[in-house]
């Protein structure tokens, strides 16, 4: 099998040829490396490629499979990692130069699972700076690059692990997403985005100041949504070292897959938050995507959030004076070590007072409420994941891009543009997946996010399965 | 809001120059109208969220004499 070939699988399919020892770990770890020397250059996907410890960890899993200690999907398949995401012995910087020589002596909870299940680290990946933005536009490393067109951005904050897994550096990723940082690259980059239930991964290990506490999630990037849910399966449940982790029991995701759709009920929100600044493109695309699963039995039906055009103003008054709680000690340290627009934004931050925090999130358990009864109507909720496809780069630094010919800013009052279709589902913790629906007439993925009632992530499984073979988007890969 | 900014450039030790606070300060204002209309909202009886858990259908009500 020739390396690109098996750059091209997903988990689904090289797991079974691990275990029967049809592929070896360490071939496909190889494999992989090759690429990345190939592609790195060109993407600035990774920030950190730890070769050595892959092919360490890859010639252990081949052994332990030799002797028959075969631990399960993800043994021997390759990973990358978010580069806030701690990892023991290797360099963890957040996209930040105030942590450009950290390097940490423990995992993250959600890296020791990892490697419990055997999966081989290849390296970190890069990201907006400090997790604050979703151009991956980076000071400091440089920007990441859209692969399905490179003078375009990857979205983000997780643009690195969107743009290895899009590009086939890796097999699957994992990410973080506290206003839709692992969706929005993920839509942008054409891969399928998980962000789980609020508490579903522990969060323990990620860096602080990278996503704040109330909203913030640990995600998983892949291939397809089978994958996702392969991974969510090893990756998820309680651990005492986050107390906001979830106990929860985690079930089998792999087995609401191939049960049918017909019947359940598709909810679409009401009143034009998602219909703002929407192109033409997205919006076909995610229409067709609703005739697809109308096709396959779904039901759509229309629902009312009351307090959704809230969305933005709780995302901002939850997310920045968390952010000031962690970066405190930095501003008052090193404040020119930040890039000129993260620290202004932080220095606003300080002055936004304390009830605003507290109303905000009293507000956000009257939203979850809402969506609560939303949930007793409909199954899911569907929307399109951003309002168009990846913007240019040079877009992103005049800060607006100009679609249907009128002129959309890339930053308002509310904060990023990018994120005001994802945020929803993070100041409700809601379980939504990004899936891929189609394509621009440039070729640039767009993307559409289906989400669930809490801890329902069987259900986004299910029905993004069931879209993604029906629709068959999945297939198409960047010429690279 | 200038003034605010101006007290954290000397609390901090920003080195903020004068055109810094002015783009701080119009951040601030912003965030202060965003925030506004949190403040119309009936909160009577919301605490604040801390954590997401799996909602539980509300249990039918009793009918009287039954236990």
């Amino acid at each position: 099998m020739k390396a690109l070939e098996l750059a091209e699988l997903t988990i689904s399919e090289i797991a079974p040829l691990i275990r029967k020892k049809q592929i070896s770990p360490l071939e496909l770890t190889k494999s992989y490396l090759d690429r990345i020397k190939k592609l790195n250059p060109v993407l600035n996907a990774y920030l950190t490629i730890t070769e050595e410890q892959a092919i360490a960890a890859a010639r252990r899993a081949e052994r332990e499979i030799a002797r028959g200690n075969y631990r399960g999907p993800l043994h021997g398949i390759p990973f990358s990692i978010k580069d806030n995401i701690a990892t023991k012995g290797v360099t963890t910087t957040a996209g930040s130069k105030i942590l450009s020589d950290w390097v940490p002596d423990f995992d993250a909870s959600v890296v020791e699972r990892l490697k419990e299940a055997g999966a081989i680290i290849l390296g970190k990946t890069n990201m907006h700076e400090w997790a604050k933005g979703s151009n991956s536009i980076n000071p400091f490393y440089g920007t990441s690059y859209n692969p399905w067109d490179t003078t375009r951005i990857p979205g983000g904050s997780s643009g690195g692990s969107a743009v290895a897994v899009a590009a086939s550096l890796c097999v699957a990723s994992l990410g973080t997403d506290s206003a839709g940082s692992v969706r929005n690259p993920a839509s942008l980059c054409g891969t399928v985005g998980l962000k789980p239930t609020l508490g579903r991964i522990s969060t323990f290990g990620g860096v602080a100041g990278t996503g704040g506490y109330t909203v913030n999630h640990f995600g998983i990037l892949a291939k397809t949504v089978k994958d996702c849910a392969l991974v969510l399966s090893h990756v998820a449940g309680y651990d005492p070292k986050d107390p906001l982790s979830s106990d929860e029991p985690v079930s089998d995701y792999s087995k609401p897959m191939g049960i049918p759709i017909k019947g359940i009920k598709i909810g679409i929100i009401k009143g034009g938050y998602f219909a703002e600044s929407l192109t033409s493109e997205v919006g076909r695309a995610f229409e067709e995507a609703l005739k697809t699963l109308k096709s396959l039995g779904m039901r759509i039906q229309e629902i009312t959030i009351p307090h959704m055009n809230l969305v933005p103003a709780l995302q901002a008054a939850s997310t920045r004076p968390e952010a000031n709680s962690d970066h405190e000690h930095y501003l008052r340290t090193r404040p020119r070590d930040y890039s000129p627009g993260l620290l202004y934004g932080l220095i606003a931050g300080l002055l936004i007072p304390a009830p605003v925090y507290v109303t905000a999130q009293r507000i956000r358990r009257l939203l979850c409420q809402e969506f609560d009864t939303a949930f007793e109507k409909v199954q899911v909720i569907a929307a399109p994941t951003l309002f168009s496809t990846a913007p240019a780069i040079e877009d992103c630094n005049r800060g607006y891009v100009e679609a249907d010919g009128k002129r959309v800013n890339l930053a308002d009052r509310a904060g990023n543009f990018l994120t005001r279709y994802t945020i929803p589902f993070n100041v409700t913790g809601l379980p939504t997946i990004s899936v891929r629906c189609g394509f621009s007439s440039s070729g640039l993925p767009i993307g559409m996010q289906i989400s669930a009632a809490p801890f329902q992530e069987g259900r986004l499984f299910q029905v993004g399965h069931a879209y993604e073979r029906a629709a068959g988007w999945y297939k198409r890969n960047p010429q690279l | 809001m200038k003034d605010a900014v101006r007290r954290l450039n000397l609390e901090y030790g920003f080195n903020l120059s004068e055109q810094e606070i002015d783009v701080v300060a119009k951040q601030a204002e912003e965030a202060a109208l965003l925030f506004k209309p949190l403040f119309e909202v009936d909160l009577t009886g919301i605490t604040p969220l801390t954590k997401v858990d799996k909602r539980v259908k509300k249990a039918p009500a009793l009918k009287k004499g039954k236990k």
